[in-house]
Parts: C-alpha cells; sequence; structure tokens
C-alpha cells in the first residue's frame, strides 16, 4: 500500500505485473520521437525539449513493465512528460502553470500531437498585416531581427516593438480561435 | 523600447536559437506571451524533430543507467503487487467498489496504478444506474465508468494497440477504436480486432463510491 500511495512522488502511472525483463531499446526507439515532439511543441526549444526529454525516459524506463502494450507504455510516458513540464514551468516561473495559462501546460495533450501549423496560419490570418508579417519573418522564415527589419522598412527597435505586440495580439487570438 | 519589449525579444531570439529561454518573469502576461512565441516556434519549419546525436547519446546514457536494472524493476513490481494487493484488500474491507485485479505472471490485464494519486470524481452514482456507461476526462487520465449489473467499474479509454481513444458504442454495449477497427467490451476484453498485433484488453483502473460519486484514482 505504501508504494502504491505515497504522497510527493511524481505522478506517474505504474503498469504492473508481468515478469519477462523490459525491451527497454524498443521502448526507448518506437517512442523516443513523439515524446520529443510532444515537450517541444510546449517548450519551443531544442534545449529544454532534451533536457525534459532526457528526464522522462530516465524517470519511466525502470518503472516499466515488460508485458505493457504499447498504448498502455505511450499513456505512461505522455503521463510522465506532464509531469516533468509541470515540474519544468514551476522552476522557470516560479508558479504552478495551470493556474496562469493553460497553453503551457498539457492539459490538453491530445494523441497524436496535432501540426501546429493549421493554428497558427488561422491566427495570422487575423492579425493586422504589420504583426503578421512580422511573426512570419521572424517564426517561419527564421528571419533576424536586422533582417526582419530591413525587409519590413522600419528600423530593428520599431521592429522589436511590432514583434512584441503582435504576440500580445496573437496570445489574445490564440485563445479565441481555438484547436 | 520598454523593458518588456526587449525581454520578449529576448525569448524570441533564444527560442530561434534553440535556447531556454531567460530571464522568465512570473506574471501572468509575461506567460501568455510566452506561451504564444512557443507555438509559433512549434510551427518553424523542421521544429519538433530530435536531433539524431541526441537521440543516440540518450539512448547509450540508458543503457549506462539501466545496467543492472532488471532486478531493481523487478523488486518494485514485487512491492507495487504487493501493494496492489493491499489496496485492493483496504478498499474491499472498506466495502467500496473495487474492479476485478488478476495479480500474477501469467496474467494477460495490466491494471493501472497510479503513484502518488489522488481520487477524482469523474461520475455521479445517479447518473449511472444499471447497464449506463459514461465518459470521462480527468485532464491525465481519460476512461470510462461502467455500471454492469450493480457494479461500478472503471476502465482506461485508450486503446492498448498505438494509444487511439477508444468511442463509446452505446447500442453494441462495446467501445470502439476508430483507428485500426477494434472494440472492446465494457469489461476490457477485447470484442474484435482487424490488426495483426496481439491487442491486450483495457486495464481496469483503481475505483471507489463516495458521497453518491464514482471516483477513479489519477495523477
Amino acid at each position: 500500500m505504501e508504494s502504491g500511495l505515497r504522497p510527493g512522488e511524481p505522478g506517474v502511472l505504474h503498469v504492473i505485473d508481468g515478469d519477462r525483463p523490459l525491451d527497454w531499446e524498443r521502448v526507448y526507439r518506437d517512442h523516443v520521437a513523439s515524446i520529443y515532439r510532444l515537450l517541444y511543441y510546449k517548450v519551443g526549444n531544442q534545449h529544454d525539449a532534451e533536457d525534459l526529454t532526457s528526464q522522462v525516459f530516465m524517470e519511466a524506463l525502470p518503472r516499466l513493465r515488460a508485458s505493457a502494450s504499447g498504448g498502455e507504455i505511450h499513456m505512461y510516458l505522455v503521463a510522465t512528460a506532464r509531469t516533468m513540464l509541470a515540474g519544468h514551468w514551476r522552476r522557470r516561473l516560479g508558479i504552478e502553470v495551470t493556474t496562469i495559462d493553460e497553453n503551457l501546460a498539457m492539459a490538453e495533450v491530445h494523441e497524436p500531437p496535432t501540426d501546429p501549423l493549421p493554428r497558427i496560419r488561422r491566427i495570422l490570418a487575423k492579425l493586422p498585416p504589420n504583426y503578421r508579417r512580422v511573426l512570419e519573418l521572424r517564426f517561419l522564415e527564421r528571419c533576424s531581427v536586422g533582417e526582419t527589419a530591413a525587409r519590413m522598412g522600419i528600423s530593428s527597435g520599431n521592429a522589436r516593438v511590432v514583434q512584441h505586440r503582435a504576440l500580445q495580439r496573437a496570445a489574445e487570438l490564440g485563445a479565441e480561435v481555438g484547436a | 523600447m520598454s523593458r518588456a519589449t526587449r525581454r520578449v525579444s529576448r525569448w524570441v531570439d533564444d527560442l530561434l536559437h534553440e535556447r531556454s529561454p531567460r530571464g522568465l518573469r512570473s506574471n501572468e502576461e509575461d506567460a501568455k506571451i510566452l506561451a504564444a512565441a512557443i507555438e509559433f516556434r512549434s510551427a518553424s519549419p523542421g521544429a519538433g524533430l530530435p536531433d539524431p546525436h541526441f537521440v543516440e547519446s540518450l539512448q547509450q546514457r540508458l543503457a549506462r543507467e539501466t545496467q543492472g536494472e532488471v532486478p531493481r524493476a523487478l523488486r518494485l513490481s514485487r512491492r507495487t503487487l504487493l501493494a496492489s494487493g493491499g489496496l485492493a484488500a483496504a478498499t474491499a474491507a472498506a466495502g467500496l467498489v473495487v474492479g476485478e485485479r488478476l495479480t500474477g505472471p501469467s496474467t494477460v490485464r495490466r491494471d493501472l496504478l497510479p503513484i502518488g494519486a489522488t481520487w477524482t470524481a469523474v461520475a455521479l452514482v445517479a447518473d449511472l444506474p444499471e447497464g449506463m456507461t459514461r465518459s470521462f476526462d480527468t485532464g491525465s487520465v481519460r476512461g470510462f465508468v461502467v455500471n454492469r449489473g450493480g457494479k461500478i467499474t472503471a476502465l482506461s479509454g485508450v486503446c492498448t494497440h498505438l494509444g487511439c481513444l477508444l468511442q463509446l458504442n452505446a447500442a453494441a454495449r462495446r467501445l470502439d477504436c476508430p483507428c485500426h477497427n477494434a472494440a472492446f467490451g465494457l469489461d476490457g476484453s477485447v470484442l474484435f480486432k482487424h490488426m495483426p498485433d496481439a491487442l491486450p484488453p483495457l486495464p481496469l483502473l483503481e475505483s471507489r463510491i463516495r458521497e453518491g460519486q464514482v471516483e477513479v484514482l489519477t495523477v
């Protein structure tokens, strides 16, 4: 009983019974790309996505039972990823993310993760032209602030201001546009 | 240019250079803007694909870390089995409704036992008359609560094949998987499947009744 309900342990699922050793290399190969992508979509950078993916597999693999099915293992890994992500934002932002912005948490994660581009296109379509342009140049074309400013015919300082306002507006629209 | 504008600009630069964003503030406005920047970043070309070098080096790290880990996993398993027996016994003694639980190496079904979990109410007993099935979603667990012959059980709503979400087919009294045309009975058993892979039954979830509500143990 004590191991089943010990408070304070990361909220993860145990898949119980079965005595064969786990073919963890197969589990790892089968799931690493999808867990990485899921985390990347929530942190937006390679550094944090790699860090969290490592944490998920280090934490989860010793606890997995060999007899678990692919679906169960995936569910278990996603549950672990959600726990690790909550801890990440709690450390980085000093607060429970779910209380400030559910977009940063994984509460609404769907499997498999959906392609983010269609939703981004819907948000972009609703933005004023200069806001849309700055975000397209920065995020979709990967331009630097200098290149973005040059292509928009504005100063770099101005490009930063437009970028800031565009993201503010995109955040508002994101809540309206829905999944 | 305001301080906030400089801060946002730095995050965007960090994200575009695959770095962890620096200088985060604990306020709602910043979190919203950061979330929008992360969402746009995830739509960048090629975003979300792991670096092969990372995949390789993590595999090597796991190989080092898991050396000699099989005995540890088995110890964990035994403890968990004992734990689950204890939990089942305790809940049975308290007169709570618990799903059938099969333990032992030859068992096909694997029930999901959350660690560090809490009981979450997922339905009113009054809304679950005999023969009724309802879906629930606690955020971490999706599943179904079923009243079969006056006995209420909870089972996972995720297909054991590739993890697709099951759909209740109330008329046929079964759970259909939309991905590969498979179906489970309301006891979690496999009714049919059209794929060569083995398809284990759906795991039961730990459940109980408290103050007129059906509660499920979730993370």
